[in-house]
């Protein structure tokens, strides 16, 4: 007599399921959830390899759904995001997305995220962090309205070279026409869709925004369309791989948040983290400003790097030195990238290493060999984000692949 | 915008006055301009003065200001009268009582003594700038250094005891040193005149010696009441100003610190005509200075949250009796000119009055000092504890009940006094915030607590007078070392602004 499967408890841990939860639950043959604010986010579903290929090759979907989401209106809207972030976001048009960072007063970066900007008085930020108290602080005295919609939008990232056909195979009409950073409007499976071309991969790739109550009927749409485009469903680790290659941070992992941090020299300056390009110090007074001005005229305390590695083995964790002997750094993200064959990673490198010191610089790699570990030194050198370029991350319209 | 003025001055309060002084002195071409149709803000107003016992002007800056000292401190010390709840009212000049037991007066003399020297050491920050947080220049530093370098040498043991009791309230401390009763509660009084404490809230030590380090040629913490009563101090302060070049324009209200670049630029007036100066001093209170007048889009956001949530709720109303005929002293004898009387029979009674007003209601029986003006025939009364936040508002059934519970005490003392009433006026606090700039109320501009002293005042981030705005300095009684009628955080915020070069 056959056995019968008993159902499994789905999420342990006290998770919330999210919009997606139903399908993922399904696709999600490792069970192996991680907590993202509180969700059941699948950290891998199957296999990390097939999931990072599917990214660089193929399309995916991924629930951004836990992303912290804040909704920004009111005839003040514009002041208010221009005095949060460094960016100046006046420039920001109508149905556009812009990355940005935000800073306290003393020019430490608090967190990085988009801002939407969905009509001259309607704004929308994502970021990892919380960040409704520091948005009300920085909206008190205007006339502003600040909301968290996290619970009221569901989000999914449709990233991979053949995503756009993807979509036109919907009938996504005028799809291919959106530039990078754009938002548009579409229906899918009789839902209301908002599309923005953003992502977190460096790749051709979507981000689609829908009301929670149609996420299931958005993703039983595009399951079947995605069929012969090779659409896999993918978990954090995949995603992980590639926004290193992209060229990304991530807070918590390569810096911490001015509002999080115990030792105040911990946070970091835009200037450190050689995020300068994001910092419009000639616009009116916004958050950090006069501290940024201060800072722009000093020289970083320390800065992070990209790095490439010589030979192959990624440097988790690893100590910087220079001349194999003084200790400068050590790596924040690390990874072998299987798309550019190179050893890559993020570190970081007091001063003056990494800004005058550039050359002779080495990292210490660890290796474990059944159960006995091995140190190498290994060559690393100063190179230029990011890794992983490709011209149909910004190509309009897209190629069908 | 031309370049008329070097300075402006938002608010010709006593400190705004001494500020443009200091300036004007300085050879700076300086302007007051004040919203009100009289100089000398809160003393200034003859027919309804929110603060009639203007006693505590720096004499050292009265010094370097070259006023007339000997009319301005020559005066002998104000004597207080403490009424109990019966028979006749201690008399307290500085370290002497006298009406209640020999132990009594002996423990108090030694006890004044003792919080003096404490004081003192104390006050030596009082005409410095607070170091910075962080960030301190050698100047700021060698103040504090001062400050403890004197508190080292009152010796080992009156030391330990001042870090004893600093922070601990003034219930305990005069308890254990002179027992409950009128003469504790004065001193009670003093320690929480103003501000939102009971003499059981922590912190009341500190406040008894912050208004003790107030000196005079008579001693510390002894007021006097200048020759010519506060009119006098506010016009030798105004005349110093005009006899230095200062200008001084009343009836012309600030709406806007105007800012070019992140410096200030001038300020414009309601009427809308804009003068142009590269510094700006405010004598408005720290949150009217930074939420209203100059503008939130000039701060960042943390430092608002601070400005915002700093405490000055205001529990001081003011009320005017007019009175043809001053009644005896239930004791006998009568009220003299220039006689403070302070009706607090109990500290008990004062931190009872305290729980009323923490919960936004009136206290059934305020405590309160009052002074009467023998030439105008009028008692002008101080009532403590009337909550800013009263629950329902301050109606005229508010003010009318507030009157008469202060009128039903001062019966029990003055017998047939209400009968000789011919007209009573009633200021709460919340017609001190809109007549004088004042947010909250708040006669200081901001508690008087630990957390919001010294290098924490106003607020964290806001306490060397100059604001983040270049050119913009606070001068009023929100900056160190705050409240009272001393001048000191004018004085200091002129000397900060012209040590930056004067802009």
């Amino acid at each position: 007599m056959a056995a019968k499967a008993k159902p499994v408890p789905q999420v342990a841990l006290g998770l919330e399921p999210g919009p997606f939860h139903d399908r993922l639950v399904a696709h999600n043959r490792q069970q192996a959830w991680m907590n993202w604010m509180g969700y059941a986010s699948p950290s891998v579903l199957d296999t990390v390899e097939f999931e990072y290929f599917a990214i660089r090759n193929q399309s995916t979907l991924f629930d951004i759904s836990p992303m912290c989401k804040y909704a920004i209106t009111g005839p003040d809207a514009e002041s208010v995001v221009n005095r949060l972030v460094t960016r100046d976001i006046r420039k920001l048009k109508p149905g556009r997305v812009a990355y940005c960072i935000w800073c306290d007063e003393d020019g430490n970066v608090v967190d990085d995220g988009t801002v939407f900007r969905l009509s001259e008085t309607e704004f929308r930020l994502c970021c990892q962090e919380p960040q409704l108290s520091w948005l009300e602080d920085i909206g008190w005295g205007f006339d502003v309205q600040i909301s968290d919609v996290t619970r009221d939008i569901a989000g999914l990232a449709l990233q991979g070279p053949t995503s756009c056909a993807l979509l036109k195979d919907l009938g996504l009409a005028g799809i291919e026409t959106l530039k990078p950073f754009g938002i548009a409007g579409f229906e899918i499976g009789g839902a209301a869709v908002t599309i923005s071309r953003t992502g977190f991969t460096g790749d051709l790739g979507y981000e689609l925004w829908m009301e929670p109550g149609d996420a299931l009927k958005v993703w039983d749409a595009l399951m079947p369309a995605g069929k012969l485009r090779g659409l896999r469903v993918i978990g954090y680790e995949a995603l992980e791989m590639a926004r290193i290659e992209a060229g990304f941070l991530l807070p918590k992992v390569d810096f911490l948040s001015a509002q999080t941090v115990l030792r105040a020299d911990r946070a970091n300056t835009p200037y450190e983290l050689g995020l300068e390009w994001l910092v419009a110090l000639d616009k009116p007074h916004f958050n950090g400003r006069r501290a940024l001005v201060d800072l722009s005229k000093q020289t970083p305390r320390r800065k992070l790097v990209a790095i490439e590695i010589e030979r192959d083995k990624p440097a988790h964790n690893a100590l910087v030195y220079h001349k194999k002997t003084r200790e400068v750094g050590q790596v924040t993200s690390a990874l072998w990238s299987p798309t550019c064959k190179r050893n890559i990673a993020y570190a970081w490198l007091e001063a003056p290493y990494g800004q005058s010191v550039t050359d002779n610089l080495w990292v210490e790699i660890y290796l474990q060999k059944e159960i006995r570990w091995q140190r190498r030194m290994a060559r690393c050198h100063l190179v230029a984000k990011p890794f992983f370029v490709h011209p149909r991350r910004t190509a309009t319209p897209p190629a069908d692949y | 915008m031309s370049g008329r003025y070097d300075a402006i001055i938002i608010g010709a309060g006593h400190n705004g006055l001494v500020g443009a002084a200091v300036l004007a002195r300085k050879g700076k071409k300086v302007l007051v301009l004040e919203a009100r149709d009289h100089v000398g803000g809160m003393l200034g107003d003859a027919s309804f003065r929110v603060a009639p016992l203007p006693y505590a002007l720096r004499p050292e800056i009265a010094r370097m200001l070259q006023l007339d000292q000997k009319r301005l401190h020559g005066a002998k010390p104000v004597e207080t009268l403490a009424f109990g709840s019966d028979g006749p009212p201690l008399r307290i000049i500085g370290g002497q009582v006298t009406g209640t037991d020999a132990i009594t007066e002996h423990d108090y003399a030694i006890l004044h003594a003792r919080l003096g020297r404490q004081a003192r050491a104390l006050g030596v920050m009082m005409l410095q700038s607070p170091p910075g947080l962080g960030k301190a220049s050698l100047g700021e530093m060698a103040g504090l250094a001062k400050m403890a370098l004197k508190m080292r040498l009152l010796g080992k043991t009156e030391m330990r005891d001042l870090l004893r009791i600093i922070l601990s309230n003034a219930w305990d401390l005069l308890n254990d040193e002179i027992g409950d009763g009128p003469l504790a509660g004065a001193l009670a009084m003093d320690a929480t005149l103003g501000g939102a404490m009971g003499p059981r809230s922590p912190g009341t030590v500190l406040t008894l010696l912050y208004r003790m380090a107030s000196q005079s040629s008579h001693g510390h913490g002894l007021r006097v009441m200048p020759e010519g009563g506060p009119d006098a101090l506010v016009k030798a302060l105004s005349d110093c100003v005009t006899s230095a070049g200062g200008e001084i324009r009343t009836g012309v209200a600030v709406e806007k610190i105007l800012v070019d670049q992140d410096r200030a630029a001038g300020v414009r007036l309601q009427s809308g005509e804009e003068i142009a100066a590269p510094l700006v001093l405010s004598n408005a209170s720290p949150k009217t200075t930074l939420l209203t007048l100059l503008g939130v889009e000039h701060l960042d956001g943390e430092f608002i949250r601070r400005c915002r949530n700093m405490a000055s709720k205001g529990m001081v109303s003011r009320l005017d009796f007019d009175i043809a005929q001053m009644p005896s002293l239930r004791s006998g004898g009568k009220i003299e000119q220039g006689q403070r009387l302070v009706f607090a029979p109990t500290m008990q009674a004062i931190e009872a009055s305290f729980n009323a007003a923490k919960y936004g209601d009136l206290p059934e029986r305020p405590v309160f000092e009052a002074t009467y003006d023998t030439t105008a025939k009028r008692l002008c009364v101080t009532a403590q504890f009337t909550p800013h936040d009263l629950k329902g508002g301050w109606t005229d059934d508010a003010k009318s009940a507030l009157a008469s519970s202060v009128m039903a005490a001062l019966e029990e003392a003055l017998p047939g006094l209400s009968s000789a009433v011919t007209a009573s006026r009633v200021m709460s606090p919340v017609d001190i915030e809109t007549g004088y700039g004042a947010s909250g109320g708040h006669w200081h501009h901001g508690e008087l607590r630990v957390d919001q002293l010294l290098m924490l005042r106003p607020f964290d981030g806001a306490a060397q007078y100059r604001m983040p705005v270049k050119g913009l300095y606070l001068c009023g009684a929100g900056a160190h070392p705050g409240g009272d009628i001393s001048g000191a955080p004018g004085f200091n915020a002129a000397r900060a602004a012209l040590r930056d070069g004067g802009h």
